[in-house]
C-alpha cells in the first residue's frame, strides 16, 4: 500500500503514465533515475513523489508492451536499466494525449461556466 | 488484448519470482547510487549522501512490495500462502477441523437432500415445453360445495363448446381418466387410461417416442386408436418396436396401437399418485354424453396452450363468453344451474396443494442451516480464544493486522468450503439411497435429483458464515491489547468474557431454533395420532375391496348386468369365512366420492345456500355390514328394493341433521337434480352413521345411499337413453380371515362368472385407509427429519462448545483438583453449565414455537399449536440430549490429571 505524502500534488490516474511515455518519446531511452529527475524538472518540483513510486508505473507500462527495458552502461560506467518507448507505446501516447486534451478542455469549459 | 497480455505476464511472474526479484534489487541499487552521486556532487559526505538518497527514494521495502504487487497477482500468491498456512493450522487441531467440517456437511447434506426430494416430487416444472403457457380450463358451478370442485371440471358439452368457440388457445382439448380392461394379448389387465381430445396432445407439445399420436380429425371420426405409455409398452409389450399397428382390446373393443410416449411423459398429472395413465385413446364422445344427466355431469377436464400474446385474463374472459352461451342453451331440467369459467395455470393445479408445505419446509431448511452455521461460529469462537495468545505473539513480532484477519478468514472459509463440498457429496449419496426407499406412490420419483438452487444457497450461507465467523474472532483478538494477552499467559481459556457470552448466545440460539422444529414435528406427530383416533364411521379390518367395470360390449343389457351382479353376490356369500358381501360405487377413505345435487322434501333453503350437493353411493347386497357402517335408524336395503319397486334411500347422520334437524328422517323424501328437474321422490328408509370418504382429517360429507338397480329410475329426466344400472362398483367382502387370504377366492369367483373380467385395485380396506393417511404421513416424516437433523446438529453444537471450553480450562480444573476440589463437583460444574444453556435455549424455543405456529396451523389436526404435552416433551427431549452432550466432556473434565497444574509453564 503506497503511503501518500499529503504535501505533494496528487497525480491523476494515468497521468504518470502519460508523462513517462512523453519523456521517453521526446528524449529517447532513459533509466529510472533520469526519468524521475526529468519529472521533477518538468513539474518545477511540485511533484514531490518518492522516486520509488515510479517503479510500479514502469512495470505496468512494460507489461502493456508500451516500453521496453534493457540493461546497459551509463556514461560514467554504471549499469542501469534503460527504458525505451515501443511502437505500441507511441501509438498509445498519441491516444492518451488526445484523450488528455479532450478531458482538459472539458474540465476547463466546466470551470469557465462557473463564473 | 492489453489486459490479457498483462494477465499472462503476471501469471508467469508468479513462477519467475526469484529472477524478477534479483533484477529489481539491481535496479533499485542502481537508482540509489545515482541519487547518492548527485547528493555527493552537491558536497555531502558519503554517509550523508547515502541517507539523503534513501530519503529521496522512499522506503526501499515498500517500493519493492509495490513493485511486486504491480507485477504479480499478488492476491493469488498471498492466497496460496495463506491456504498453506491455514492447512498447517488445521492439521494441528484435527479434532476441531473434523468437527467443523462434519457439522457443516451434515447441515448442508441434510437440508439439500430433504429439499431436493420435495422439489423433485412437488415443484419441478411440468415436463412439457413452455409449461407456463399451459392452462387448465373449467367451470365453477355456482352454489356447489367446493369440496367437490377443487379442480375445475367440464361437461362433454363444455369440451365441445370451448374447443369450438374460444379463440385464446393455439390448442385446447378435453380429457377424462378412465379404467379399462386391456386384453387381446395375454391375460386381461386392468389399466388406468385417459380419453383425450386430439388437440390435447398438441397442447401438451410432447413428441411421441415411437410412431405418432392421434389427431383431432381422428378423434372426431371415432377412430379406434391407442397411444401407449412407456411403462405399459415395456411391461406388456416388452419394448417391442413392432407394437405399432397391433390391435389390442380395450373393454373388449379393438383399438390399433399407433404410438408410444417417452418415459417421462405423464398426463393427466395426479398429485401424490404414481398410477398415472398407461394409455391414451381419442375422446370421441358418444351422443348420449351431450344429453340428459351427462350434460349436467362435470366429470371431464380441459387443458390448453395459450396463443401467443394472449394473457390468462384475456383467455378467462374469452372462456367466460363461451360459458355464458353454453348456459343459455341449457335444457329445462338444468336451467337453474349457473357456471363461471376459470382459466388457471396447469402448474398451479398440480402444485398448489403443496404451497403451505413448501413454505414450512423452506423455514425448516433455513433453521437447520442456521444451526449448522451457529455451530461453526461457536467452534471458531472457542478456537479463537485458544489462539489469542498466538495471535498476540505474532502481532508482537510485527505481523500486520490485515494479514492476520486475512488468514483467519481463509482458514474458516477453507473449513466451510470443505464442509459444503462434503455436504453436497453426502446429499448426492443420500438421494441415491433415498429415492430407492421412498414410497412408490410418490409421483415423478425418477426425476428427483440434487436441487442446485438449495445446494448453492446452503453453500453460500456456509461460506458467509465462514467469512463472518472467521473475521469476528480475529478482530476481537486484534482489538485486545497484545500486552494484556501475553501477560495473561496460558490461562486464556478462562478469560475473554465477551467471547464466552457470544458463544453461549449462539448455543442458546441454536437450541431455541432446534426446539421450534422439534415442537413442530411433535405437533405434526400428534396431529397424525389424532387423525388415526378419528372414528371413520366404518371398520376397515377384515375387509377386502376390489373394483370391477363391466365392459359395455359384453354387458349391453340390464339383464346381463343384473345376472352378473346376482351371481357375484350369491357366490361370494357362499364362500367359507365370508361374513358379509356388498357392492358400492363409493369406497370409504378412497377419496373417490362425487357430488350430486338433490332436493330434500319439505326443506326451505336459504337464498344463499345454492345447490344441495351430497355424495351418493349406489349399493347392492349388504354394504353396511360388509363395511361395518352402523345403522342408526330404520332398516338396511333388502333384495326387495330392486328396479320397479318403490324408490328408497338411506341417508347419513349429517344429511339428516342438516335437512331435518331433530326429526326422524325415516319416511322423508329426497329426489335427484335441481328444483326444475323432473325426477321421482325416493323415500328414506334408514339413517346410517357418517363415513369418512377421504382421509380421516378431511371434512365429513352429507351422503345418501340407494340401491344401484334403482339409479336410472331415480334420475328421471337426468337419465340418458340406454343408460344402464350397476355396471361397475367396488366389491367389498368382510371375512373371518385376514383379507389377503380372500384375494384368490374373490378372483376365482369373478373368473368363474366372466373368465375375462379383470379386477382393479384389489386391496385390504386397511391399506386404502393407510393410503389416505399418506399425505399427512409424508408431511410429518419430512418435518420430523428436519427436526432430527436440527436436534443432531444442536447436540453436536452443545457438545463441541462444552468439550472445547473444558479442554481450554483443563489447567484451571487441574489446579482445582490439586487444591482438593472433589471430582463430582467438577462433574456437576460442567453439567450445570451445559444445562443452563439448554434451559435458556428451551425457554426461548417455546417462544419461537409460538411465533412459528401460524405457519404450521394449516397442517394441524385436533391439536392446539400450544399443546402443553408437545411443548413439554420437546423441552424435556432437548434438555436430556443437552445433558448427554455435556456428560462426555464433563466426565473428561472430572478425570483431569492434577499434575497438569504443575507441568505446563
Amino acid at each position: 500500500m503506497p503511503s501518500k505524502d499529503k504535501n505533494s500534488m496528487q497525480l491523476l490516474q494515468g497521468t504518470l503514465d502519460l508523462i513517462i511515455l512523453r519523456t521517453l518519446s521526446a528524449m529517447g531511452p532513459r533509466h529510472a533515475y533520469q526519468i524521475s529527475t526529468r519529472l521533477q524538472q518538468v513539474s518545477d518540483s511540485l511533484l514531490q513523489l518518492n522516486q520509488g513510486t515510479l517503479y510500479p508505473a514502469l512495470v505496468r507500462l512494460e507489461q502493456y508492451g508500451w516500453i521496453k527495458g534493457s540493461w546497459g552502461m551509463t556514461e560514467n560506467n554504471r549499469e542501469a536499466k534503460f527504458y525505451a518507448i515501443t511502437k505500441a507505446g507511441e501509438k498509445a501516447l498519441a491516444e492518451e494525449k488526445a484523450r488528455w486534451r479532450q478531458m482538459a478542455g472539458l474540465v476547463e469549459r466546466v470551470l469557465l461556466e462557473e463564473h | 488484448m492489453r489486459a490479457i497480455r498483462r494477465l499472462v505476464i503476471r501469471m508467469r511472474s508468479l513462477f519467475t519470482n526469484e529472477r524478477q526479484e534479483a533484477e529489481l534489487e539491481r535496479e533499485i541499487a542502481g537508482h540509489l547510487s545515482f541519487l547518492e552521486d548527485e547528493f555527493r556532487s552537491q558536497g555531502m559526505s558519503a554517509e550523508d549522501a547515502r541517507l539523503a538518497a534513501r530519503r529521496a527514494y522512499g522506503g526501499v521495502d515498500q517500493v519493492k512490495q509495490m513493485h511486486r504487487e504491480e507485477r504479480a497477482f499478488q492476491g493469488m500468491a498471498r492466497l496460496t500462502m495463506d491456504l498453506r498456512y491455514a492447512w498447517r493450522q488445521l492439521r494441528q487441531s484435527p479434532g476441531f477441523a473434523l468437527m467443523a467440517v462434519l457439522m457443516l456437511a451434515l447441515g448442508i447434506g441434510a437440508t439439500t437432500t430433504i429439499f431436493s426430494i420435495v422439489e423433485g416430487v412437488l415443484l419441478r416444472p411440468l415436463p412439457f415445453p413452455e409449461p407456463g403457457r399451459l392452462m387448465m380450463l373449467g367451470d365453477v358451478l355456482e352454489g356447489s360445495n367446493c369440496a367437490f370442485c377443487s379442480q375445475p371440471r367440464v361437461t362433454a358439452t363444455d369440451v365441445r363448446n370451448y374447443m369450438r368457440d374460444s379463440h385464446s388457445f393455439t390448442h385446447l382439448g378435453g380429457y377424462q381418466e378412465v379404467a379399462y380392461e386391456l386384453s387381446g394379448n395375454g391375460e386381461p389387465l386392468a389399466i388406468d387410461a385417459a380419453r383425450m381430445s386430439g388437440e390435447t396432445f398438441a397442447a401438451l407439445g410432447t413428441q411421441p417416442l415411437l410412431g405418432r399420436v392421434f389427431t383431432q380429425a381422428e378423434d372426431d371420426q371415432n377412430a379406434p386408436l391407442a397411444v401407449l405409455s412407456y411403462g405399459l409398452w415395456q411391461t406388456r409389450f416388452h419394448g417391442d418396436a413392432g407394437v405399432l399397428g397391433k390391435k389390442i382390446l380395450l373393454a373388449r373393443k379393438p383399438y390399433t396401437v399407433i404410438g408410444v410416449m417417452p418415459r417421462d411423459f405423464a398426463f393427466p398429472l395426479i398429485q401424490g399418485r404414481l398410477d398415472q395413465s398407461q394409455l391414451w385413446v381419442p375422446m370421441s364422445p358418444e351422443p348420449w354424453e351431450f344429453a340428459a344427466g351427462s350434460a349436467a355431469s362435470w366429470r371431464m377436464r380441459m387443458v390448453g396452450r395459450l396463443a401467443p400474446g394472449v394473457t390468462p385474463e384475456q383467455a378467462q374472459q374469452d372462456a367466460e363468453r363461451v360459458a355464458q352461451a353454453t348456459m343459455r342453451d341449457y335444457p329445462a331440467f338444468m336451467s337453474s344451474l349457473r357456471i363461471r369459467a376459470v382459466v388457471k395455470p396447469l402448474r398451479e393445479d398440480t402444485v398448489n396443494g403443496a404451497r403451505p408445505l413448501l413454505r414450512t419446509l423452506f423455514f425448516a431448511v433455513v433453521v437447520v442451516q442456521l444451526i449448522a452455521c451457529a455451530n461453526l461460529a461457536g467452534l471458531l469462537l472457542v478456537r479463537s480464544i485458544g489462539r489469542r495468545r498466538e495471535i498476540a505473539v505474532r502481532m508482537a513480532l510485527g505481523a500486520r493486522a490485515g494479514a492476520l484477519l486475512r488468514q483467519a478468514v481463509v482458514e474458516s472459509m477453507l473449513l466451510s468450503l470443505a464442509g459444503g463440498v462434503l455436504g453436497l457429496m453426502l446429499a448426492w449419496m443420500a438421494l441415491r439411497v433415498g429415492v430407492s426407499l421412498l414410497p412408490e406412490t410418490l409421483p415423478r420419483l425418477q426425476e428427483i435429483g440434487l436441487d442446485w438452487q438449495v445446494a448453492i444457497f446452503a453453500l453460500a450461507v456456509a461460506v458467509l458464515t465462514g467469512f463472518v465467523c472467521g473475521l469476528a474472532p480475529a478482530f476481537a483478538a486484534i482489538r485486545t491489547s497484545v500486552n494484556e494477552t501475553l501477560k495473561q499467559g496460558g490461562r486464556t481459556g478462562t478469560a475473554g468474557g465477551g467471547h464466552t457470552r457470544l458463544r453461549t448466545i449462539l448455543v442458546v440460539g441454536e437450541i431455541a431454533v432446534a426446539m421450534v422444529l422439534l415442537t413442530a414435528s411433535g405437533l405434526l406427530l400428534r396431529s397424525f395420532e389424532k387423525m388415526r383416533e378419528v372414528d371413520p364411521g366404518f371398520q376397515p379390518d377384515h375387509t377386502l375391496a376390489a373394483l370391477y367395470v363391466l365392459p359395455l360390449m359384453h354387458y349391453a343389457t340390464q339383464d346381463g348386468i343384473d345376472r352378473f351382479n346376482d351371481q357375484l353376490l350369491e357366490q361370494l356369500r357362499a364362500l367359507p369365512a365370508v361374513k358379509a358381501v356388498g357392492i358400492s360405487s363409493m369406497l370409504p377413505s378412497a377419496g373417490n366420492s362425487i357430488g350430486v345435487s338433490v332436493i330434500p322434501d319439505g326443506y326451505v333453503s336459504a337464498k344463499s345456500e345454492g345447490l344441495h350437493m351430497v355424495a351418493p353411493s349406489m349399493v347392492l347386497g349388504d354394504p353396511f355390514a360388509a363395511l361395518g357402517i352402523r345403522m342408526l335408524r330404520g332398516r338396511a336395503f333388502t333384495d326387495a328394493d330392486k328396479a320397479g319397486a318403490p324408490l328408497v334411500a338411506i341417508v347419513n347422520h349429517k344429511f339428516a341433521e342438516h335437512y331435518w334437524p331433530g326429526q326422524d328422517p325415516v319416511g322423508k323424501r329426497i329426489r335427484r337434480g335441481m328444483p326444475e328437474t323432473v325426477s321421482p321422490w325416493m323415500t328414506v328408509v334408514g339413517e346410517v352413521d357418517d363415513v369418512k370418504l377421504g382421509a380421516a382429517d378431511d371434512k365429513t360429507m352429507e351422503q345418501f345411499y340407494q340401491p344401484a338397480t334403482q339409479l336410472v329410475a331415480s334420475e328421471g329426466a337426468l337419465a340418458s337413453a340406454g343408460e344402464l344400472d350397476a355396471d361397475d362398483g367396488w366389491i367389498v367382502v368382510r371375512s373371518a380371515v385376514p383379507p389377503r387370504q380372500m384375494e384368490d377366492a374373490l378372483r376365482s369367483v369373478v373368473q368363474r362368472i366372466d373368465p375375462q373380467l379383470p379386477l382393479y385395485q384389489m386391496q385390504a380396506l386397511q391399506d386404502v385407509v393407510a393410503e389416505s393417511e399418506a399425505p399427512r404421513r409424508f408431511n410429518t416424516t419430512l418435518i420430523t427429519s428436519f427436526a432430527l437433523a436440527a436436534l443432531l446438529l444442536s447436540v453436536l453444537g452443545i457438545y463441541s462448545v462444552i468439550a472445547f471450553s473444558v479442554a481450554a480450562r483443563r489447567q484451571e480444573l487441574a489446579i482445582r483438583v490439586a487444591l482438593g476440589c472433589r471430582r463430582t463437583r467438577i462433574l456437576r460444574l460442567v453439567l450445570t453449565s451445559g444445562l443452563k444453556v439448554a434451559l435458556a435455549g428451551c425457554a426461548l424455543g417455546v417462544l419461537g414455537a409460538a411465533a412459528a405456529s401460524q405457519l404450521l396451523r394449516s397442517f394441524l389436526f385436533g391439536v392446539s399449536p400450544f399443546d402443553p404435552l408437545v411443548l413439554g416433551l420437546s423441552a424435556l427431549g432437548m434438555l436430556s440430549v443437552a445433558f448427554l452432550a455435556s456428560a462426555l466432556p464433563a466426565k473428561r473434565a472430572a478425570l483431569v490429571d492434577p499434575l497438569l497444574a504443575v507441568r505446563s509453564e
